[in-house]
């Protein structure tokens, strides 16, 4: 009979113990069973009528049943006291963390990395030159004629020099001679950096701006070569699958010329406002070096074929980044570098 | 240019509409940019290419143009050539500047109306109809491209009721008002049309105003000339006067033209200027003529450059379509170039004419055939590029700045305006300079963010420009500024210390910052400015801005700048990193409280403690300082230990003696104990 009680009296206790989630209900657990009047203190509290072999029979059993739970109880205390309080922990995490000053690169350098990344991968040298430049390096080694509008005032600034004439670059093209001077071909380069033009500043046009170009001459480069690179090139920076198509131009250091249309990377060709509906934007100039410019190099003339092709970077920033106006970008206001 | 589609459609004989007319032109020669249709009538903008102005500002070019594309070959319609020749005195000063004159009386004219079809043609390429003298002469230029003047000859001076005209250069002081009603002050550098007494015309540029044709006009001299094409911009530059006669002659333009010009609009004056119109006086002065010439063309050569295989008698019918006549020798063209294509000199020139005609689309994208090799590396890109990501991560701010600042700035900066390069043509005073310095124009954008931040740390790299002596050289430069509004003390030691974790950042070792010694520029603070040194050279500053400068620019707040110079750096052989062993040996720490005088620097007390201390000093860290009194105490953290044993505490007392009474001794500094 007892038997059976204290056996029910220890899986009770077993069970009940396990649900206490604190110390407190366990220690309540504990007093139900085997407090002042617990379950299994009243057995052994009624040990002494018993007869002395029941007695030790029951008695060994109830005290077993006690230390089995003590032990118990003081394992799961020990768990217990052991264990976080979540509750006591908890922060708000919506909160804003605390104030870590990191700075923003210029969009312009965040396009020319990009540009960069995808003609290093394609084995391009990065070559730069001066912004200071000579009249020869900057208009007559490129075939510019003695009387082209573009060496009017109006078009160029030009420095007060007391000796040989001097300009602020007008595009990156003089680094076409510069290199070639130095190296033969097979070749392939790009040229970053900065260019001036004496223009007015407004919406859509500034004086001080940021160019690209490539050049690649060999043996028998060709029109179709250059095509190859320049999809290969937008499809790269925009990652996706871009088109690019050739229109006639003229530029004195190419021959023949194009203007070069990508295909819009607003709206993938469909047509919308920021490409007039035509599916297409007109990004920059193109052509095949003009055998001139390679004599000014001190080429052969007819020995090489080239292509060589340039745009703006602030044009493709305004793009990716749908900048309104192009006069931020020399700003130097925070408002808009740290947007970047 | 403005071109009638009627008129085009007439010439050229396209069935093509408006809009495909627009498309297949901007593929295969000219960007098309606007279109208006008014009735039965459309006019349609093309931007011609500034080597084509030579034929293709006119209808007649344009419609040949057209034909091309469309694989067709064109005729232009015959002129019959006036034979009348006399009594037109004509004297050319310099044929140079004047290739061609041909002068025509008319006499028996009566001014009116031009008929309907004239004005409305005129109308749709942008011409206002004015009387029919006049219109005719704008019609022949818009129809062959060759522009046209038409005098009043009783209002020239004639002999024997004849004009004499004479090309010449202006003379000093000489004025003449033209047809815009406005008077102006001739040159030498202009090149006009005079009569005896007074120039008549700015020639090629526009008309005199006493001797335009009025409804009293009854003769008039006819004008088709061909003038030079520089001397026309010059002119029409100086002026600033633009008109369709000098958008013409200052793209050059066939001096045979001319002929085609006058015989058309004679035609014309005859058959709508009264029935009695006659010619009485013809001259041509044409003493240099030019003939076509030809290019020697290798088929080969096409395919090669343009990448594609194009068949050899389908090169031939695009260069017959455009004029050109082509002679066949085995693989090679002799092409006879018509003297209009001023443009076409070289066998790239025709390789052009072919590639556009048969459409660059058609050309397959073809991948080059290089050697796959790694590019060399540009180590100055690589490391500016690094300098940005580090000063973006110690929370500056990368700004892009003009190249130009003005004499004012310079004046506000204490610099000299005789180390600066003066740009010829500034576009305004504000950048008449090239900048000597990166840090003018970022303490300009310090005002302007400091408006909408309380905290300003930017960077730019870029170049700056000096006048050495007349030697023009350019710089690579980095330089960052930072300020804080919320801060009361210098922002010295904050950019300072964000200065020393970029150059440790980078690599560099023995980075020493020495007190600015006679301060040769009065920009930076002269008693708060380091120069930052490597092995005894200078590689930059770290400083202050001369407060005064920063009241010139009407900035509040004290700013501090660091430059760096990175041709300096990029010069200097970076260390290679080597790993030293960590000892495992115990280091124990000993504080070190002080009071020193003002004047007692903190690198020479760090001195003395590594001199005395030896290698057992591993590492000196300032923790605590403040001045008062005139006194400066600073407390300093040392950590003491041996690479070879573990030291007594006996042995670490007598370091910490030595190094203090070397302290006391030395620099007279007074250690709390």
């Amino acid at each position: 009979m007892d038997k059976e009680k204290i056996a029910s009296i220890k899986s009770g206790f077993l069970e009940e113990y396990q649900n206490s989630r604190n110390e407190k209900s366990l220690y309540e657990v504990k007093v139900k069973y085997v407090g002042r009047n617990g379950e299994l203190t009243k057995i052994l509290k009624k040990l002494k009528n018993l007869s002395a072999e029941e007695r030790k029979q029951i008695g060994t059993l109830a005290n077993e049943a006690r230390r089995e739970i003590e032990k118990a109880y003081e394992a799961r205390k020990k768990e217990l006291g052991e264990r976080i309080d979540w509750e006591k922990e908890k922060i708000d995490v919506t909160l804003p963390g605390k104030k870590v000053e990191i700075g923003s690169l210029h969009p312009v350098t965040l396009v020319y990395r990009e540009i960069e990344r995808v003609f290093s991968s394609m084995g391009f040298e990065i070559v730069e030159g001066p912004e200071l430049e000579t009249d020869w390096y900057n208009f007559t080694s490129l075939n510019f004629p003695f009387d082209h509008p573009a060496r009017d005032m109006q078009d160029t600034f030009w420095v007060k020099s007391p000796k040989e004439k001097m300009v602020l670059r007008t595009h990156t093209s003089p680094v076409q001679v510069r290199y070639m001077e130095k190296r033969k071909p097979p070749f392939r380069i790009i040229v970053p950096g900065r260019v001036f033009r004496n223009e007015a500043t407004d919406a859509k046009h500034e004086h001080t701006l940021h160019q690209f170009e490539a050049l690649v001459v060999g043996d028998d480069v060709n029109v179709g070569n250059f095509k190859y690179i320049a999809k290969e090139f937008f499809s790269a920076f925009f990652g996706k699958k871009m088109d690019i198509r050739l229109r006639p131009s003229f530029f004195p250091f190419t021959e023949p010329s194009f203007e070069f249309d990508i295909t819009c990377a607003i709206c993938s060709g469909k047509g919308c406002t920021t490409c007039k509906n035509a599916g297409w934007l007109e990004i920059g100039g193109a052509g095949m070096v003009n055998q001139n410019v390679f004599v000014a190099a001190g080429y052969p003339r007819n020995k090489y074929q080239g292509f060589a092709w340039g745009f703006g970077i602030e044009r493709l920033a305004m793009m990716k980044y749908k900048i309104d106006d192009i006069r931020w970008f020399e700003s130097g206001d925070l408002r808009f570098i740290k947007q970047f | 240019m403005k071109y009638s589609y009627n008129w085009l459609k007439e010439l050229s004989g396209t069935k093509k509409s408006p809009k495909e007319l627009a498309e297949l032109l901007t593929m295969r020669a000219f960007e098309f940019e606007d279109m208006k249709t008014e009735g039965k009538e459309t006019q349609m903008e093309f931007s011609i290419l500034p080597n084509r102005g030579h034929d293709a500002l006119s209808h007649t070019g344009m419609a040949r143009e057209i034909s091309a594309c469309e694989g067709r070959k064109f005729s232009s319609p015959p002129f019959l050539k006036p034979s009348f020749r006399n009594g037109l005195g004509v004297e050319i000063q310099d044929k140079k500047l004047c290739p061609r004159y041909i002068g025509a009386v008319l006499e028996n004219i009566s001014v009116g109306q031009s008929p309907k079809w004239m004005q409305t043609r005129l109308l749709a390429s942008g011409v206002k109809p004015i009387n029919n003298i006049v219109d005719i002469t704008n019609y022949v230029m818009l129809e062959t491209g060759q522009p046209m003047h038409a005098f009043d000859i009783a209002k020239i001076a004639t002999r024997n009721a004849k004009p004499e005209i004479i090309v010449r250069k202006g003379k000093k002081g000489e004025k003449i008002k033209l047809l815009d009603e406005k008077e102006y002050e001739l040159t030498e550098k202009n090149l006009v049309i005079a009569d005896s007494e007074k120039p008549i015309a700015l020639a090629g540029v526009m008309g005199g105003f006493d001797s335009a044709i009025s409804r009293k006009t009854t003769s008039i001299l006819l004008e088709s000339a061909n003038f030079n094409s520089t001397s026309i911009r010059k002119t029409r530059t100086s002026h600033n006067i633009i008109t369709e006669s000098s958008h013409r002659f200052e793209r050059e333009i066939d001096p045979n033209l001319a002929e085609a010009g006058m015989a058309r609009a004679i035609e014309f004056v005859k058959e709508l200027c009264g029935k009695g119109a006659e010619i009485t006086a013809y001259t041509d002065i044409y003493p240099k003529k030019v003939k076509a010439w030809q290019i020697r063309l290798e088929t080969s050569y096409v395919n090669s450059l343009l990448g594609e295989n194009i068949p050899v008698p389908k090169m031939k019918n695009i260069l017959e379509n455009l004029g050109l006549a082509v002679k066949m020798s085995g693989k090679i063209f002799n092409c006879e170039i018509p003297t209009r294509r001023i443009d076409l000199k070289t066998q790239e020139d025709l390789i052009e004419e072919i590639g556009r005609i048969y459409g660059y689309e058609n050309i397959k994208e073809q991948a080059p055939v290089v050697e796959v090799k790694t590019p060399p590396q540009n180590l100055k890109r690589d490391f500016e590029n690094k300098l940005r990501d580090i000063l973006v991560g110690l929370g500056f701010s990368e700004v892009m700045n003009y190249s130009f600042y003005s004499a004012d700035d310079i004046a506000k900066c204490n610099l000299k305006i005789e180390d600066h390069i003066e740009v010829a043509n500034p576009l305004s005073l504000d950048q008449q300079y090239l900048r000597r310095n990166l840090i003018s124009n970022l303490l300009k954008n310090v005002k302007l963010n400091l408006k909408n931040f309380p905290k300003v740390q930017i960077f730019e790299i870029g170049k700056k420009f000096r006048d050495n002596k007349g030697k023009f050289s350019e710089y690579d430069h980095l330089a960052g500024v930072f300020v804080d509004n919320l801060v009361k003390e210098t922002p010295f030691f904050e950019l300072k210390g964000k200065t020393e974790a970029l150059l440790i950042n980078l690599g560099y070792q023995n980075v020493k910052y020495e007190a600015l010694q006679n301060p040769e520029m009065k920009f930076w603070h002269q008693s708060r400015t380091a120069r930052i040194v490597i092995n005894n050279q200078e590689i930059g500053k770290v400083g202050e801005i001369n407060p005064q400068i920063l009241e010139n620019y009407g900035i509040k707040k004290r700013v501090a700048v660091f430059g760096l110079k990175i041709s300096v750096l990029l010069e200097m052989k970076l260390p290679e990193k080597q790993y030293k062993a960590v000892s495992k040996l115990p280091i124990v720490e000993r504080d070190l409280s002080m009071f020193v005088e003002k004047e007692t620097k903190y690198s020479d007390i760090v001195a003395s403690i590594k001199k005395s201390g030896g290698n057992l000093v591993k590492n000196i860290n300032l923790f605590d300082v403040f001045e008062k009194e005139g006194e400066k105490s600073l407390a300093l953290r040392l950590k003491i230990g041996s690479d070879a044993k573990t030291l007594t505490s006996a042995e670490i007392d007598a370091v910490m003696k030595k190094i203090i009474s070397a302290l006391e001794k030395d620099l007279k500094v007074k250690v709390r104990k």
